[in-house]
């Protein structure tokens, strides 16, 4: 199975992305998109799977963590300018659904300290985990800014009801290098995953925002 | 029902539009008549399948469905009861299976009416009565059976006629038929519970609902299996939910297996542990005492453990040592129980164990760390990838990789990068004393790998596994390679401790928990016996293999030599030999005793 994709297509497809999309400069940065299809795979009856894994390469520089912390971490969190709130910000919500979801909108991930991570669902109810940003935690040992790393370098693979996915693995101003090993991880890892490994692959996809996509398998 | 039945003529010859039959028929659900509404309901279902089965036509399922929907929030009960019956079957029969229908139908748990509401429950925790259903197919195949054997009596008996021979191949085709059924069990679809657009909202109102019902226990039961699924299905919160399963949870409440298992089904790994700890204290105190049968204590264990395998955070310490003390427990029941939850905890979180509890660690362990509630455990190398840096020999064959000639090249150049990588890190890490380069040239054979491998620690393990995972695509081979490695970790023991190298453990499966936990997980309370039936019978069998009849052997000397009577006795049909085998009837005593008493006193009358 692995053999259909060697390792040459693989940077083809991954240049031709990124020659596309210098091409035709967009008012953003382009990101570049893994689509997966799926085979012999019923969404109804085999078990959904769902994995995290961490890439080589952060895929998304520009993600906005926000910081639940008590007063260690939030000091930590000014000085290297990162947003923040401590439980008495959040008490403030008062547990108001829209304000709730206000805040799950403006950031994409979120940090919290370990000793406030177990009140924040009694503070914010279930908004957080029904935006699926449930925080993740820290403690102080950790460094912050290391956290924030790690969080946007993860990736959620996520079967939902239909045979496809769809996973961010880089973006265009990577060099071709970093996306292929991004992309060898994320695949690799995904394959583990599934039942049947390979055989359960129907199609590769590489895609930037904006471009072509480019068939890899 | 004349008249209904040209109409549906009509329509089956298309000369009617589907809306307008619906219409009207949903206004004659009103009728009186039992056997009318029945045939409606069916004609229904045939029309909207027979109307999909050439593919879906969108628009109008899109108007059967709001008209459905009307009719089910319409006063009418017994239209919106059909209603609902028809949406579900056409569900259960994969024609309607969209999120629309499914969301109408959750719309309908909200019923006033008892009957629609529950119907439409079921309709979500599905088919869940799964025993219920195996009684009732034990019944069917017993009766089947029956059959079969009077049909085959039947052929023997009497004449063979071709009808008769008919008869007994469909018995035969019945039975065959449901015993590959019984086999094929239908598992659960979730895809009900996965089509909700909000469930959140959904399993608020059905607690809302739940707190003020005033329905019979059964209902009550079903609405809590109900949130109790959508919880675990969709990671949900809903924190009152915990301290209303408590309130059930008494060894004396009726069907309280059920309600243990809807408590551990609403336990998933995102609610905070300070909802789910007074649960498993409640489950602690009120089952795990000895003033309570064994039975108790064991169903109690199982529900801990059913709950912490799926949010290990609530547990403490304490409280685990006191339950995990149970292992030496002289009913056999609470000690497996007990012996589970120990087993669960080795691999969740040793550290809460009584040391001596711990176990020898593996590598497999070692390498694991505890989680703690909300940790981001995303890694970034799949583990047991390592074992791939070792060439094998397979792999030099060609085999072990089974790339084709054209991508032999690439897959070299990965493998020397590999191998420059490790390379440096073994520099670092001075684990061995032999060069980069010769390990280069080295090929190992499968064992050796391995034992490569255990020789590294965990944060070596990690840098490889990550170097591999992120140079190439793994094929299945190598996924194989690396379950195998996964599964020597476990058994192997932490190279650390050597006193114990030599003694391997087998390994503990840990199922994966599911979506769903099941009621024989807690009940589970009783003994296996060493020997179940089919054991026995097969030793029973065994024995028997070889050796001759029992009884005396009744063999002919001159086997020409006529049949004695006796023989003969056997072979004739009942009816003519009834008389024979009665025999006399000896009189007993007490009757001898009256019958002389009788004589003697009509003697002496005579005289």
């Amino acid at each position: 199975m692995t053999s259909k994709v060697s390792r040459e297509t693989l940077y083809e497809c991954v240049n031709a992305a990124l020659l596309g999309a210098r091409e035709l400069k967009r008012n953003f940065r382009e990101t570049v998109e893994l689509q997966i299809g799926l085979k012999n795979y019923d969404p109804q009856k085999d078990k959904r799977f769902s994995g995290t894994v961490k890439l080589k390469h952060i895929p998304k520089p520009k993600m906005k963590v926000c910081v639940f912390g008590d007063q260690m971490h939030i000091d930590e969190a000014s000085e290297n300018d990162l947003p923040c709130m401590s439980a008495d910000d959040l008490k403030k919500l008062n547990k108001d659904k829209k304000l709730v979801k206000k805040l799950a909108k403006k950031y994409d991930a979120f940090i919290a300290s370990d000793a406030l991570i177990k009140q924040i669902p009694r503070l914010l109810g279930p908004g957080l985990n029904k935006a699926g940003k449930f925080p993740t935690m820290c403690t102080h040992s950790e460094k912050l800014s290391e956290k924030v790393d790690e969080i946007k370098a993860t990736i959620k693979f996520q079967m939902k009801k239909v045979l496809c996915l769809s996973v961010a693995i880089g973006h265009v101003d990577m060099t071709a290098d970093e996306l292929v090993q991004n992309i060898y991880l994320a695949m690799n890892f995904l394959v583990s995953l599934l039942k049947k490994h390979w055989q359960n692959v129907r199609s590769l996809h590489i895609k930037s925002t904006m471009g072509k996509s480019q068939r890899l398998y | 029902m004349a008249f209904v039945k040209a109409l549906v003529l009509l329509r089956n010859k298309n000369m009617i539009s589907p809306i307008d039959l619906h219409m009207l028929f949903f206004q004659l659900l009103h009728c009186q008549d039992k056997n009318l509404r029945q045939f409606l309901k069916e004609n229904i279902v045939t029309d909207i399948k027979n109307i999909n089965s050439k593919g879906k036509n969108m628009k109008l399922n899109k108007e059967l469905q709001n008209f459905m929907y009307e009719m089910l929030t319409s006063k009418h009960a017994v239209a919106a009861k059909t209603s609902l019956d028809v949406m579900v079957e056409l569900y259960n029969k994969h024609v309607w299976n969209d999120a629309k229908t499914v969301n109408i139908l959750a719309s309908a748990c909200f019923s006033k009416v008892t009957k629609i509401m529950v119907a439409a429950i079921k309709f979500f925790i599905g088919k869940d009565n799964e025993e219920a259903e195996e009684t009732d197919s034990d019944c069917e195949s017993e009766n089947e059976n029956n059959v079969l054997k009077s049909t085959m009596m039947a052929l023997k008996v009497s004449k063979k006629t071709k009808k008769k021979q008919r008869k007994l191949e469909k018995a035969k085709y019945i039975a065959q038929k449901n015993q590959k059924k019984k086999k094929a069990k239908a598992s659960f679809d979730f895809s009900a519970l996965h089509l909700i657009h909000d469930p959140q909202d959904l399993a608020e109102k059905l607690y809302k609902r739940l707190e003020k019902m005033n329905e019979r226990f059964e209902v009550k039961l079903m609405t809590m299996n109900m949130i109790s699924r959508l919880i675990g299905v969709h990671q949900l919160y809903l924190p009152n939910f915990y301290p209303l399963v408590q309130r059930f949870l008494f060894p004396h409440q009726r069907e309280v297996t059920k309600v243990m298992v809807f408590a551990a089904q609403a336990a998933h790994n995102q609610v905070p542990p300070d909802d789910l700890e007074p649960v498993v204290r409640t489950l602690a105190n009120n089952f795990v005492t000895e003033r309570y049968s064994s039975e108790v204590m064991a169903m109690g264990l199982n529900a801990i453990r059913e709950l912490c395998a799926r949010n290990p955070y609530c547990m403490s310490d304490d409280l685990l040592q006191d339950l995990t003390q149970y292992k030496t427990y002289k009913n056999k029941g609470v000690m497996m129980a007990a012996r589970s939850l120990l087993s669960l905890f080795r691999g969740k979180n040793p550290e809460l164990l009584a040391k001596k509890d711990r176990g020898a660690p593996s590598e497999l362990r070692m390498e694991k760390k505890v989680e703690q509630f909300g940790e981001n455990s995303a890694v970034s190398y799949i583990p047991g990838a390592e074992i791939l840096t070792f060439k094998t020999q397979g792999d030099d064959e060609g085999i072990g990789l089974g790339d084709t000639d054209s991508d032999d090249e690439w897959v070299d150049v990965s493998h020397s990068d590999n191998e420059m990588d490790t390379e440096e890190e073994n520099n670092k890490a001075v684990n061995k004393s032999t060069d980069g380069n010769k390990e280069e040239e080295k090929v190992f054979s499968t064992k050796d790998a391995l034992k490569e491998v255990m020789k590294l620690t965990a944060k070596e393990r990690a840098a490889r596994a990550a170097d591999v995972v992120s140079s190439r695509f793994l094929s299945d081979a190598d996924f194989a390679k690396i379950a195998a490695v996964q599964a020597a970790k476990e058994v192997e023991m932490f190279s650390n401790s050597r006193k114990n190298k030599k003694r391997k453990r087998a390994v503990e499966n840990n199922a994966e928990s599911g979506e769903l936990v099941s009621l024989k997980s807690i009940e589970m309370i009783y003994k296996k016996r060493k020997h179940n039936k089919d054991a026995r019978m097969e030793t029973i069998m065994g024995g028997r293999e070889g050796r001759d009849k029992f009884g005396a052997k009744r063999g002919r000397m001159n086997p020409n030599a006529s049949t004695t009577n006796r023989e003969k006795f056997k072979t004739k049909s009942f009816m003519m030999v009834k008389y024979k085998v009665a025999g006399k009837q000896k009189r007993s005593f007490r009757e001898k005793q009256i019958r002389l008493r009788n004589s003697l006193l009509k003697q002496k009358k005579n005289y």
